[in-house]
């Protein structure tokens, strides 16, 4: 079976900035993983996932995605991902069940199919009860559900998740890591960022620290930490990897 | 979306309506305070003779002044009628000096006994000086006016007086009496009538050129609310998420176009229907919408699109909500200014109109002109929509370009 994500010496410099954003960066993700890619703020974790969803060029190397070349087979590329942004990319005015019938839509569900889909999705995220109100009204939580719910509609065979949990209280939280779980459970691969360590090391199989754009380490967290001397945790490890200094 | 955006709504349709009633209700009492209502004015006249008489009948029977001889019940004098007026409690004050008609009965006497001695005419000897004082804050187009009007009035009672005067003379010195019976005034008549293209019963008024006017304004300002909607939806991740979604960029842009353009027709749509059925009942002229409706819907489609792609076009380059509120802003009363919105484009400094040709308002401004008040049908606007369809296709070529250079290069 082909790896779901391939990249060979990725590299991009944004224009006007001297060092690259992204440097020779290598990465194979196997299909029906959940992949954490971790790193400090300005690292490189963003512009990867935003080349690798074809948001942004790259300057030189190859990604593959499902076997389909980027950029060139983007369109094919979009069929197969989903993408959760960390912003709340939903229209505040409209409802939860209007919000997620007009995302629905695009993706080309349609009549009952849509329906029972975003139905299903609102009860398993704890929301049937809230979909006829107005998002404005709706708390953090909430509306980080219905963001997710958004990205996941059309059962991609990759989602990528840019700090799902950012901001949430556990109740909220729980909720969407076991939803995520079970997204794993039936085949999709998740690519996942965030800064919670704890977060990380429960919920992904796989993981890659990245500064300064390259990869500085990857692979299984519990045998990370078994590698590295004195490391009990994740966070541990990131730390001995990326260092105690500021990043902003 | 927009329908639960009741503030959204609001500035979209009611602030357009207001806008048009405001400006039409404000330049309608312009030319009602020249031509109709009564303008305070306070008159000294100091002639005791006929001409004094004539004048302050001519200037009462003009039925444009409201005249007053006294305050409180004193006769004014000259000081006093300086003073009210300056402070703004008459807009006109008129002073007929003392002797005006003996002087200028002196003048005439001397004129016609030289004529009929044949000698070289004697120059004037006393000039006759009325004195016309003007509030100071009274605006000078008004002011203009005003003393057009004045003179008018000035010279028809003069030159009666003057030739009463002179067949008198004439009548006294010569064995063959005159009458002024075959030397009537008027004998050169002036009709005015507007310039139209086709037959038309309505001349234009104040709703004929204000409806359009600010109607264009109105559909080029929903320029702020389309290029903010672009810029939040870039801000909050939902132009990334559709982006990911498996349409084109095309697909997402036309049916935001498509709901603006929605917009825009049904506020058009308002405002005729407010010109043409709610304008009589503010006491304003209705609104007589021409005789070619597809020349109509030509020019309001032309214009709305003109309008709704210089408004993605600022959505995407402009970087936060603020630039480009403050930019779509500006950049839509400058136009309107150097468009002829505010001021007529043919009163205006040659370079100025000139310039006015650049200014996409102006260009709807002109069409909807020629079909309001030039009587035109599709033939006379397909210049102006033509330009106008050109911006437009321009303006969203420009945001596709710059929005694939920005995906692509950055």
């Amino acid at each position: 079976m082909y790896p779901a994500i391939t990249i060979k010496r990725l590299v991009k410099t944004y224009r006007g900035n001297a060092s690259p954003a992204i440097d020779r960066l290598s990465l194979s993700i196997a299909q029906g993983t959940v992949f954490g890619l971790l790193g400090p703020n300005g690292a490189g974790k963003t512009t990867l996932i935003n080349i690798l969803c074809g948001l942004r060029s790259f300057d030189e190397g190859e990604v593959n995605i499902y076997g389909y070349a980027l950029p060139r087979q983007w369109k094919e590329i979009k069929t197969l991902i989903g993408f959760v942004p960390q912003e709340i990319a939903l229209y505040p005015l409209l409802t939860a069940y209007e919000n997620l019938k007009i995302f629905g839509g695009i993706f080309g569900l349609r009549g009952a199919v849509l329906d029972n889909r975003i139905n299903e999705l609102l009860s398993q995220f704890g929301l049937e009860q809230s979909k006829r109100r107005t998002l404005q009204n709706f708390s953090g939580g909430m509306k980080r559900r219905v963001n997710l719910i958004a990205g996941i509609l059309h059962r991609p065979k990759i989602l990528f998740l840019d700090e799902p949990t950012a901001g949430v209280d556990v109740q909220s939280k729980n909720v969407i890591l076991e939803s995520l779980r079970e997204m794993n459970r039936q085949g999709t691969t998740i690519i996942y960022t965030s800064h919670y360590m704890e977060e990380a090391e429960a919920l992904c199989s796989h993981v890659a620290f990245i500064d300064e754009g390259s990869v500085v380490c990857e692979g299984n967290p519990a045998e990370m930490i078994k590698q590295q001397p004195g490391c009990t945790s994740l966070e541990m490890l990131y730390l001995q990897l990326t260092g105690k200094k500021l990043r902003d | 979306m927009l329908v639960r955006d009741k503030a959204g709504l609001a500035m979209m349709f009611l602030l357009p309506v207001l806008l048009v009633i405001i400006m039409t209700c404000l330049q309608d009492s312009t030319f009602h305070a020249v031509h109709e209502n009564h303008i305070p004015l306070l008159l000294l006249n100091r002639d005791t003779g006929s001409l004094g008489v004539a004048m302050e009948k001519q200037i009462t029977q003009s039925g444009i002044f409201d005249v007053h001889k006294s305050i409180n019940g004193q006769p004014v004098t000259e000081e006093q009628l300086v003073t009210a007026v300056a402070k703004g409690d008459y807009l006109v004050g008129i002073m007929v000096p003392e002797q005006a008609t003996v002087n200028i009965r002196k003048n005439v006497k001397r004129y016609v006994a030289g004529a009929f001695n044949g000698k070289a005419l004697p120059p004037v000897a006393d000039e006759v000086q009325v004195a016309i004082y003007l509030d100071p804050a009274i605006k000078s187009s008004f002011r203009t006016t005003l003393m057009s009007s004045l003179r008018e009035y000035a010279v028809r009672t003069e030159s009666d007086f003057i030739f009463n005067e002179i067949i008198a003379e004439v009548n006294h010195l010569s064995p063959i009496p005159i009458t002024d019976v075959h030397l009537a005034r008027n004998q050169v008549l002036f009709t005015e009538q507007y310039a139209s293209l086709k037959e038309r019963d309505k001349i234009p008024n104040s709703t004929q050129h204000n409806v359009p006017a600010w109607s264009m304004f109105a559909i080029f300002f929903i320029t702020i609310s389309l290029s903010g909607n672009i810029i939040k939806e870039r801000d909050d991740g939902s132009y990334t998420r559709l982006r990911l979604m498996p349409c084109p960029y095309s697909f997402y842009l036309f049916s935001k176009i498509a709901v603006y353009f929605g917009v825009c027709v049904l506020q058009f749509t308002a405002l005729m229907l407010l010109g043409v059925f709610v304008f009589p009942y503010l006491g304003l002229p209705p609104l007589d919408a021409g005789v070619d409706y597809f020349a109509l819907i030509l020019t309001c489609t032309s214009s709305a699109l003109a309008a709704i792609g210089y408004g993605v076009l600022i959505g995407k380059v402009a970087v936060t909500h603020q630039q480009a509120a403050i930019f779509a802003s500006i950049s839509v009363v400058i136009m309107a200014a150097i468009g002829g919105i505010w001021i007529p484009v043919f009163v205006m400094p040659h370079i100025m109109q000139l310039v006015s040709h650049i200014s996409p308002l102006n260009w709807g401004l002109e069409g909807f002109y020629a079909i309001f008040v030039r009587g035109g049908n599709w033939t006379s606007v397909l210049p102006e929509s033509a330009v106008s369809l050109l911006f437009f296709a321009l303006c969203t070529g420009a945001a596709i370009w710059y929005n694939k250079r920005k995906r692509i290069d950055l």
